[in-house]
């Protein structure tokens, strides 16, 4: 196993525990800032899958974002479909994005690539605010809709404010967090970090690498898709914002600030950020530049990241990969 | 109006806007040349010359205090920042990146604490019409392009004829050996930065009284300016213009046929399939 995915198994147990735990003790309020800080962590945690694994700095992940949002949000309002065929319905179509952007954009590295997925973001975006698509998207300011319930078996438990509905975005969270760890695990993430620490030699041994490439890419646009469509059902709302090129730059921002390369430090991230969005926003009229100040602080006094500065503080060896 | 002069009316358009993106994407182009950041605050220095001017214009009442004075305020802004922000972690890009990005959340958020979010216009201060081809084309964008032509002339003899822009191309070129020849490169950095800062805000001075200002302008023109800085090859400055100016002119010709949203689409799709076909740029060299 990597060295970078062995993880403490403590933390994760006693954060799980807490979250679990939490709506016992928190007002309901922060039960929803709670799932949201989870929903954009999961949106982090697929960027990190992307760039911190594989090296690939990709500025179009707000378009899986906004096809998961939308995917969700056409499924239930024109295909009438219940909680899990409109996660599946998002997942694929995000998926799908994913897989025709990637065709083109692994074939690019470095500043190039960067600049590829922001263009796609733009065209993509402007395409959509240019009205042909309005069946789908309802126009620039989105659709509100209702959310389908939850359905287990016999069970059908409301998914919007509420208990159950946080129940459910912390197990789909967990869940997806599960799985892009053992896809990493699984030998995959070997191949991801080679080709990001020397992609002609990882050609060299005979690894396909733009189709590791467009493997990792895809992948990243799946979780990307279902932080999306979490976001849609449990908001109720979905907004064309979604596809916008600034959407993607807060998972690079919560990534790099919770740790690059680590899976969890994307949820450190999302959580300080709108944790602290939401209590400096009832504090200082213009909190945004508060964000800006604490970024600018973080790049220069602790580049590698919050999780990397625990680390350094606990005084442990840093892993050589 | 007749179809030849609609044609030559919507492409002196496009080449107008070429020429401001031009000024803006070099600007961004000299800084990624020299420093190899990317530096995603680049258009909010555009929109913070705007707002300058408003500002100036606003206090003096004159436009000509506010396109001489907006751009050096802007560049000295700039040489603070990359002595204060970007020097102590020049060596790691993505977290310039990241410290670009912090910049340009605090100069947005304080434009729009302080200019406000509605968006505001600033008078074309030369008014009148200049007849061509049996209709008429404003005064005023026919200075923007020639005041542009003359920053870029400005921008080609300060580098090429003056021995600070010998330093420049020596400290791009070959950073330890300049060092090693006796060239400050830490003042030609901080200068570098202040000039490509003071560009984009020359770029925003002009552009504001032909569009509208408010605190988010800068971020449709910073993809754009990527775009076009890649597609004329990373530090080929002569590619940068060529690419600006026909992306302008594309997209200004299209806006003939199509609506200007659609014209955006075409124009940036080929330039995907420029920048797929041939990524080392218009007039780049092979990587």
């Amino acid at each position: 196993m990597s060295p970078r995915l062995r993880q403490a198994p403590l933390v994760l147990v006693a954060t799980l525990a807490a979250l679990f735990l939490a709506p016992a003790v928190v007002l309901p309020y922060y039960r929803i800032v709670l799932a949201e800080i989870l929903v954009w962590g999961l949106f982090g945690m697929a960027f990190d899958l992307l760039f911190g694994y594989t090296g690939m700095l990709s500025f179009g992940q707000a378009l899986f974002f906004g096809a998961g949002a939308y995917g969700a949000a056409y499924a239930v309002f024109k295909l009438g479909a219940g909680l899990w065929g409109a996660l599946a319905v998002a997942v694929v179509v995000a998926t799908v994005f994913a897989v025709a952007v990637g065709f083109f954009a692994v074939r690019v590295s470095g500043h190039y690539f960067l600049v590829l997925t922001i263009t796609f973001s733009v065209v993509i975006f402007l395409v959509l605010e240019s009205g042909h698509w309005r069946w789908i998207t309802g126009g620039y300011s989105g659709r509100p809709f209702p959310a389908p319930p939850i359905t287990l078996g016999p069970l059908s438990l409301p998914l919007t404010n509420s208990l159950a509905g946080y129940y459910f975005v912390v197990a789909a969270v967990a869940g997806a967090y599960a799985l892009c760890y053992l896809l990493l695990a699984s030998g995959l993430g070997w191949v991801f970090l080679s080709i990001r620490e020397n992609e002609p030699r990882a050609r060299l041994l005979g690894y396909n690498v733009e189709g590791y490439k467009l493997l990792a890419f895809s992948i990243s646009g799946f979780f990307a898709g279902l932080s999306g469509a979490l976001y849609a059902l449990t908001s109720q709302y979905t907004n064309l914002s979604f596809f916008h090129w600034t959407i993607s730059t807060n998972a690079v921002v919560w990534t790099v600030i919770g740790g690059t390369g680590t899976l969890l430090g994307p949820f450190l991230g999302s959580g300080l950020f709108i944790a602290g969005g939401d209590f400096l926003s009832a504090q200082v009229p213009n909190f945004p530049i508060a964000i800006g100040v604490l970024l600018l602080v973080f790049v220069l006094f602790a580049p590698e990241g919050l999780l990397g500065l625990l680390r350094r503080l606990a005084r442990r060896p840093t892993a050589p990969v | 109006m007749t179809p030849e002069a609609q044609f030559i009316l919507f492409g002196l358009n496009g080449l107008v806007w070429g020429l401001i993106i031009a000024l803006i994407a070099l600007g961004l182009s000299l800084v990624f040349g020299l420093i190899e950041i990317i530096n995603i605050a680049h258009g909010d220095l555009f929109m913070l010359g705007a707002v300058l001017a408003w500002y100036m214009i606003q206090w003096t009442g004159n436009f000509w205090v506010a396109l001489a004075a907006a751009p050096l305020a802007v560049g000295l802004l700039g040489m603070l920042i990359e002595r204060g922000v970007l020097r102590p972690i020049e060596h790691k890009p993505i977290i310039t990146i990241l410290a670009t990005f912090g910049l340009s959340l605090i100069f947005q958020q304080s434009v729009l604490a302080t200019f406000g979010g509605a968006p505001q216009r600033i008078e074309e201060p030369i008014g009148g019409l200049i007849p061509l081809v049996g209709t008429f084309y404003p005064v005023y964008r026919v200075f923007v392009a020639g005041c542009a032509l003359v920053a870029l002339a400005g921008l080609w003899l300060l580098l090429y004829k003056t021995r600070y822009g010998m330093w420049m191309r020596a400290v791009r070129q070959d950073r330890e050996m300049a060092v090693a020849l006796g060239i400050a490169s830490d003042q030609v950095y901080m200068l570098t930065f202040g000039l490509g800062a003071a560009l984009a805000a020359l770029g925003g001075v002009l552009a504001a009284p032909v569009t509208s200002l408010e605190f988010q302008m800068g971020l449709d023109v910073l993809p754009t300016a990527f775009i076009v800085v890649i597609i004329g090859g990373l530090g080929s400055l002569q590619g940068t213009l060529v690419a600006a100016v026909l992306l302008g002119v594309l997209e200004g010709l299209a806006n003939v046929f199509v609506t200007p949203t659609t014209a955006r689409i075409f124009s940036l799709l080929f330039m995907a399939v420029v920048l797929l076909v041939r990524p080392q740029g218009i007039f780049g060299k092979r990587p």
